[in-house]
């Protein structure tokens, strides 16, 4: 019975890595191609669907911690999955104005590319059992430019959005009410950006550590 | 009587140990440490080695032993294993600090135009539920100072001094947060009957309270070496930690009347915090009140909030 589950948890992880891993290789080939044929202020229009969808995906990652399915700590997971949707929805989906800077083109480059990498090694281990050195090294060296540039991004396109967000008073909820409650959507985009300040170099050094362990362990096997 | 006192990796803190009289005190040890290292006790964390493997929470030295009862006949030597707490404060400036913040911060936005930064021009009108809540939370703080001057008896003498601003960050933010929200001159009163159940439930769970912080306190000794001991009486026969649960529906009462987002999100954190001491705490009293070898048997009670926990 034991075993029968761990088959039907290693084939359902294979078929969500290997999907997700699908779905993030479109979003790169869109953006390249459309970036070749027309511009940088078409690339979101074109990946568009598939980024919506790898990207919410994400959101079973949460699950699978949560019900002991992975054993990676929803607590590493939740800031990470929580930033990539706040872009994805709260800046891009909600606010079209933003979609044509070419921000949004070194963000989806900077995302697409840790994906790919990060959903086939996963895919690998599940479905094969082991997963090539090759792959185990560009998980864990990779980051060391494309965090940077994810980042960048990331805060660049908030900044952005920002007037927008002021202008549009979208999400906002204002007083009077009966539950004497108030949000600005506007101020807690402020508060976003100010998270990144001490947020960034604690994710840089958290990798840089996890890449020393992981790198130094695969040597001594 | 020679210790060798090491560090959790092995390394010798005092090269070539430490000699003390054979009916010396762990806390002539400590003394001893303190002149060799400069760390003053409250800091210093002794332990006994934990055989290796073994998955046991190692025993930490009492200062009023002597360090005879932690030797196993082998009188003349002891390894002692030592930890750096780093700067402590004492609970009663933690706790002071703490909750000086809501009880000055929260009369600010009551009492001085502040909502004019905000962009409120204009007359304020100050409703009679707003001034009852003032009171109240100022009560209620004020109460906590008292407490911590006057009846709570710590377990331990110290914590440590980044706890100064971790729990300032927590009260200060919250008291302010809610503080906004209940003075802001577009606050929208509940009715006057949901007004006074909320306050007079919250005051008689108020005054509970009290009555189980003099409870706990009875239970040590003023010499205050912490310990712990099978809490009886008044709530405490139905629920370990009646006096978490007495502070959680505390606050309930303050929401009932007061009926803020912001002030119903501190009731969850709140409550989630106490809850994760009232597991641990009722935990522990059941692994020391074990029943065997002449101690009581911990008796079958709630952990914080019947019936659910």
């Amino acid at each position: 019975m034991a075993a029968f589950f761990s088959l039907l948890r290693r084939l359902y992880l294979s078929l969500y890595n290997w999907t997700v891993f699908f779905g993030w290789s479109q979003v790169l080939y869109h953006v390249l191609i459309t970036l070749k044929e027309s511009g940088h202020e078409n690339v979101y229009k074109a990946a568009e669907k598939p980024l919506l969808f790898a990207q919410t995906a994400a959101v079973l990652e949460i699950l699978h911690g949560l019900v002991g399915l992975v054993r990676s700590p929803v607590s590493a997971t939740l800031p990470q999955i929580g930033s990539r949707l706040y872009l994805t929805w709260g800046i891009l989906w909600s606010f079209p104005e933003t979609r044509s800077h070419v921000l949004v083109t070194s963000l989806l480059i900077s995302w697409s590319i840790t994906e790919i990498i990060r959903y086939s090694f996963f895919g690998f281990k599940e479905a094969f059992g082991f997963a090539p050195s090759w792959l185990l090294w560009l998980r864990y060296s990779t980051f060391l430019l494309l965090y940077p540039t994810g980042i960048s991004s990331e805060v660049g396109l908030i900044y952005i959005a920002l007037p927008f967000i002021k202008a549009s008073e979208k999400y906002c909820i204002r007083m009077p009410n009966k539950w004497n409650f108030s949000f600005d959507y506007f101020y807690a985009a402020i508060v976003a950006l100010g998270i990144y300040v001490p947020g960034s170099p604690h994710m840089y050094t958290y990798m840089l550590a996890q890449r020393k362990k992981a790198l130094s362990k695969s040597k001594r096997e | 009587m020679k210790v060798t006192l090491v560090s959790r990796s092995g390394k010798e803190i005092v090269k070539g140990g430490i000699e003390l009289t054979d009916s010396a005190t762990v806390a002539d040890l400590q003394r001893e440490i303190q002149k060799r290292t400069k760390k003053s006790p409250d800091r210093q964390r002794l332990t006994l080695p934990v055989p290796s493997g073994s998955r046991e929470r190692p025993v930490v030295l009492n200062s009023k032993k002597s360090l005879k009862e932690y030797t196993d006949g082998n009188s003349r030597t002891l390894t002692i294993i030592f930890k750096d707490l780093g700067p402590q404060v004492s609970y009663r400036t933690l706790f002071f600090f703490e909750y000086l913040g809501p009880l000055v911060l929260y009369p600010v936005f009551y009492y001085f135009p502040v909502y004019q930064f905000f962009g409120y021009k204009g007359e304020r009108v100050i409703r009679p539920v707003q001034t009852y809540a003032m009171y109240y939370w100022c009560f209620h703080y004020a109460k906590r100072i008292f407490e911590t001057f006057f009846i709570h008896r710590f377990s331990h003498a110290t914590s440590p001094l980044s706890n100064v601003f971790r729990n300032c960050a927590y009260y200060w933010t919250f008291g302010s947060y809610i503080a906004y929200y209940v003075n802001h001159p577009l606050y929208t009163p509940v009715s006057d009957l949901q007004m006074k159940i909320g306050f007079g439930f919250g005051i008689v769970m108020q005054i509970s309270n009290l009555y189980c912080h003099i409870i706990l306190r009875n239970l040590r000794k003023p010499e205050g070496d912490g310990g712990y001991q099978i809490p009886r009486g008044f709530l405490f026969n139905i629920v370990t930690c009646a006096n978490y649960t007495t502070e959680i529906y505390q606050w309930l009462g303050f929401n009932i009347a007061t009926q803020t987002v912001a002030g119903y999100i501190f009731l969850l954190v709140a409550a989630f915090i106490m809850s994760n001491w009232a597991f641990a705490k009722h935990r522990r009293l059941k692994k020391l009140f074990d029943g065997k070898d002449g101690r009581p048997k911990y008796p079958r009670r709630w952990i914080i909030l019947p019936p659910f926990l």
